[in-house]
């Protein structure tokens, strides 16, 4: 339902920069009301609660353009922020192909209940809110044992809507909840080594995460994990990427399909499309569409209905990521300009199983550092993760790296694991790669 | 550098990403203070005075705890993009606000306000106080005002100089990247500049006032060559006046993005392995930063959880390493005159002589070892609490020539500029990614690298540090900014070249 106050708001806002000389605007507003609590030692470490407001305005006047943002919501204040603005506008050089999007791709917006409010966060209690907190890190203390240092266990939940209205028919309105749970914790290990690992879950529905003491386990079971880590001797092996770790790769092969690399010639897939880019188990689908998913909308940056689009089939790149204004410098027709809910479709076999199939490999669980080249598609991660052999998780790796270049790298993915993780938009199964260098003694 | 959409450059705005200015000079609904002044500019702005505050800090402590505070906040972000070869985006945040925190022991309530009305302040008091739960404490009754050392005097406000002044610097950036090589085939550039205003005041009845201006002129470019791409950048910057970004300096960043851009077209992938290697000097203090500084910031060894918890008064490095956080250096990004939480900005060694000799401390972790607070308390925003943290931290130097330095080495890396940097405080393991380095063989520099991990442990690469050049530098960047918990804050990092006996290459080959 739109918010009569953000869209008034809105509206006037817009009314002040045409008046103020802009052909054209976007205006967004957006709310949020958080609370989040953390525990430590069996007490609230931090407690902090807030609401924030804020007025995003784009604007496009005699030919230029700018983008501003204000938390000082004050009328006065806030006409002068728009009235300096769209003077200030008109002193940058002009820009034919920035315009706000035809109006025709805001049509067909698909009138769909995602399921992105979840109805009982209005009943949530300080009390839920402590004691969701306390059994996280109860059970994450009794998991670690002796070893355990330190554990944090902290909750986050908060409640956000949105009013966009531009200057050319588009109207949106968002409402949705939000839910993070989890824990950190740090164990002694040999030496003085502190291995720490964390736990947290998002979901749009507090029903969506697991219980408190499941989210705890695996917070106490992911640190537990990582004792004993060393180094090994350099050796070319199959990895298994670990469901939630996914993104941190796909990511850097997905910013080569963005409108805005491709046409600063700083995208090594600029010339890919439809070509064979990965193996055929390469399979990446954007679907804006699924209920409660946390990329999940209706309409996306530019206001364009959402549409569900296959973006790499059996390894064949069949989509860019082009919103309006870089589709118009490169030409093209546009899709969207950012991800929604990402999917590669799940394959048979747990983890387990494949890893007694494979033999001897590294089960990635983590990443440090490293770094993803768009224009050229080298990179470059460190590592965190098991040694298996026969099949049987051996030994803990830390200090150690890959390196490849992505389409070399995609090629290489030879299975998909039967877990895709839900608790994120990039909802990935763990990934199986062969013939991976893995860098360390 | 990434291309962000718009709604996710307005999250990110805070960590250096993108963009440009154009914020004009008067605060929204402010009056007065168009200079670089920075007395009383909330009092006369938005009505905000000693009684109003110690109306507020009174309901921040009605339910006790030990102190509380106030963090005023008013901070105009301005960036000026050219992209395809005009000035033809701009973009600017305002954010407006106050931060409430009541402490108790280490534990910490926090509310904050968008709204600098007394109702809003109140509530968002109460939110905080509830962290306590004893009768309540009264605040100081009377604010003293500090007197501060000015580590970044500004002669003009940069959200006073004309858009149409700033627009020149951006576009000379494009035309020299492109007059300094025929294989340039994109430009982007960016300025941005900040205007940060703070107002701290605290129960324990001190209060400071700061002007924090932080800007930075930046330069990327695509080459092309026989089919190939590459793409390069450099930024020169910190805490400012504008009358730094003169032509020399546009030049600077121009042919330092056209060297390192045309460099790569030569640049190979090391083998992988673990080798010596050598840091050049300035901007490779990101190492120093990452692998080592944030172990030692406080709050991760209060708790225990950092490698470094057991080991002050211990010896850490060899006697010729020194490690210094700085927050009085002039004009760099770290720079502070005073902290988040009102302790002046000040100098801390924190490795003296191979001896791990300090923390980095805010008022929490103070009280916890029973010491003085070093001036690292630090926050993003009105909307984040305080954690130690880092401001500008190097190593001095040694007496070796950097030559020497590399003789030393048969096979190993030469290191000239890094990002990317990640560690793992509990096992001091950290990453960093080579932007720009060179082999070494047989003591000598020969092929360029690129697109490389290096992996290494803290504690073992400052115990394997085993010589320091005379070069010492402080890298000159103006965008760089450190993560933590969520928070991005401005850090400054430097040190002269230095051999570390082994780490981890990530190369391609065994």
């Amino acid at each position: 339902m739109m918010n009569k106050e953000m869209y008034d708001l809105a509206a006037r806002s817009i009314k002040t920069a045409k008046s103020a000389g802009a052909e054209n605007c976007r205006v967004a507003i957006s709310g949020e009301r958080f609370v989040n609590i953390s525990y430590r030692d069996h007490k609230p470490e931090n407690i902090k609660e807030a609401s924030t407001k804020g007025l995003f305005i784009d604007i496009y006047a005699d030919g230029c353009y700018s983008s501003q943002n204000t938390s000082d919501l004050r009328k006065d204040a806030l006409k002068n922020f728009v009235k300096n603005a769209v003077a200030t506008t008109k002193l940058l050089a002009k820009d034919p192909f920035r315009t706000l999007p035809d109006p025709k791709y805001y049509e067909g917006r698909v009138d769909l209940d995602l399921e992105l409010l979840d109805p009982s966060h209005n009943e949530l209690t300080p009390e839920d809110r402590h004691n969701l907190v306390k059994a996280i890190e109860d059970t994450c203390l009794a998991k670690g044992g002796e070893k355990v240092i330190s554990v944090t266990a902290e909750e986050r939940d908060s409640y956000r809507e949105s009013v966009v209205l531009t200057s050319n028919g588009f109207e949106g309105a968002r409402e949705s909840t939000f839910y993070v749970a989890g824990a950190s914790m740090t164990i002694q290990d040999e030496g003085d080594r502190r291995p720490n690992s964390y736990n947290y879950l998002a979901s749009v529905k507090r029903k969506g995460l697991p219980d408190p003491e499941r989210i705890g386990a695996m917070a106490a079971e992911r640190t537990l994990d990582l004792l004993g880590g060393k180094k090994i001797k350099t050796e070319t092996l199959p990895i298994i990427i670990e469901n939630r770790n996914v993104p941190r790769i796909l990511g850097g092969f997905l910013s080569a399909m963005n409108g805005y690399n491709i046409q600063q010639k700083r995208s090594f897939l600029a010339d890919k499309k439809g070509e064979k880019i990965g193996s055929d188990f390469f399979t990446v689908i954007d679907n804006p569409f699924i209920k409660s998913g946390l990329g999940s909308g209706l309409y996306d940056g530019d206001g364009f209905a959402a549409k569900k689009r296959t973006m790499i089939e059996a390894g064949v790149l069949k989509e860019f990521y082009v919103d309006w204004y870089y589709s118009r410098k490169l030409g093209w027709e546009p899709t969207t300009g950012g991800t929604s809910n990402l999917i590669i479709p799940p394959g048979k076999r747990s983890v387990r199983e494949i890893m007694k199939d494979l033999g001897r490999g590294v089960f990635i669980t983590g990443f440090i550092g490293g770094n993803s080249n768009s224009t050229t598609g080298d990179s470059s991660i460190g590592i965190i993760g098991k040694l298996f052999e026969n099949g049987e998780p051996v030994q803990t790796v830390v200090e150690m790296n890959i390196a490849d270049n992505h389409i070399k790298f995609w090629h290489k993915l030879a299975e998909v694991a039967n877990d895709p993780w839900i608790y994120s938009s990039f909802r990935t199964p763990s990934l199986v790669f062969t013939d991976i260098v893995v860098s360390g003694l | 550098m990434k291309k962000l959409t718009r709604r996710s450059f307005i999250k990110t705005t805070t960590k250096a990403s993108i963009a440009a200015a154009i914020i004009p000079a008067l605060p929204w609904g402010c009056t007065n203070h168009t200079g670089a002044d920075k007395s009383g500019y909330f009092e006369s702005g938005f009505g905000i005075n000693d009684n109003l505050c110690q109306k507020v800090l009174a309901r921040a402590l009605y339910r006790g705890g030990d102190f509380a505070d106030l963090y005023f906040e008013h901070t105009i972000r301005n960036w000026l993009i050219l992209e395809d070869g005009h000035v033809n985006q701009a973009y600017s945040t305002v954010a407006l606000g106050v931060g409430i925190r009541t402490v108790k022991g280490d534990q910490v309530g926090y509310g904050f306000s968008q709204e600098l009305t007394e109702s809003a302040m109140l509530a968002a008091a109460s939110t905080a106080a509830t962290i306590a739960d004893s009768t309540p404490k009264d605040p100081a009754s009377q604010f003293v005002k500090q007197k501060l050392e000015n580590y970044y005097p500004l002669e003009t406000l940069l959200t006073s100089i004309p858009l149409e002044s700033k627009l020149p610097l951006v576009q000379s950036a494009n035309d020299k990247c492109f007059a300094l090589s025929p294989l340039i085939i994109k430009v982007n550039a960016q300025f941005h500049d900040e205007q940060k205003r703070i107002l701290v005041v605290t129960s324990d009845g001190t209060k400071a006032e700061d002007l924090l201006p932080k800007n930075y002129l930046y330069a990327s470019v695509v080459a092309e060559k026989d089919g190939k791409r590459e793409r390069a950048g450099w930024n020169l910057g910190g805490r400012w006046d504008f009358s730094f970004y003169t032509p020399a300096v546009v030049d600077e960043i121009a042919n330092t993005a056209v060297d390192r851009v045309n460099l790569l077209f030569d640049a190979v992938q090391p083998p992988a392995g673990e080798m010596p290697i050598v840091l050049g000097p300035g901007v490779t203090g990101i190492l120093l930063h990452e692998a080592i500084g944030h172990g030692m910031e406080a709050d991760f060894n209060r708790k225990g959880i950092s490698t470094f918890c057991t080991m002050i008064g211990k010896k850490v490095a060899e006697p010729f390493v020194t490690i210094i956080d700085d927050g009085t250096n002039r004009n760099l990004p770290g720079s502070i005159n005073v902290d988040d939480e009102g302790t002046p900005g000040q100098k801390t060694v924190l490795v003296d002589n191979g001896i791990l000799s300090s923390y980095m401390h805010d008022k929490i972790s103070a009280r916890y070892y029973k010491l003085e607070p070093t001036g690292n308390g630090r926050r993003e925003s009105y909307e984040h609490y305080i954690q130690p943290r880092m401001r500008n931290t190097y190593m001095l130097p040694g007496q070796a020539k950097p030559e020497d330095v590399i003789k030393n080495v048969k096979k190993g890396i030469y290191i000239q500029s890094v990002s990317n940097g990640q560690v793992k405080i509990g096992e001091g393991d950290f990453a960093f990614y080579v932007s720009q380095g060179r082999m070494i063989e047989d003591g000598k520099l020969t092929a360029p690298i690129k697109d490389v991990n290096i992996m290494g442990n803290g504690p073992k690469m400052l115990r394997n540090i085993t010589l320091l050049a005379d070069d010492f530098e402080m890298s000159r960047g103006g965008g760089g900014a450190c993560g933590k918990g969520g928070q991005a804050v401005p850090v400054g990092f430097g040190q002269p070249t230095c051999l570390v006996k082994s780490m981890t290459v990530g190369g391609l080959k065994n």
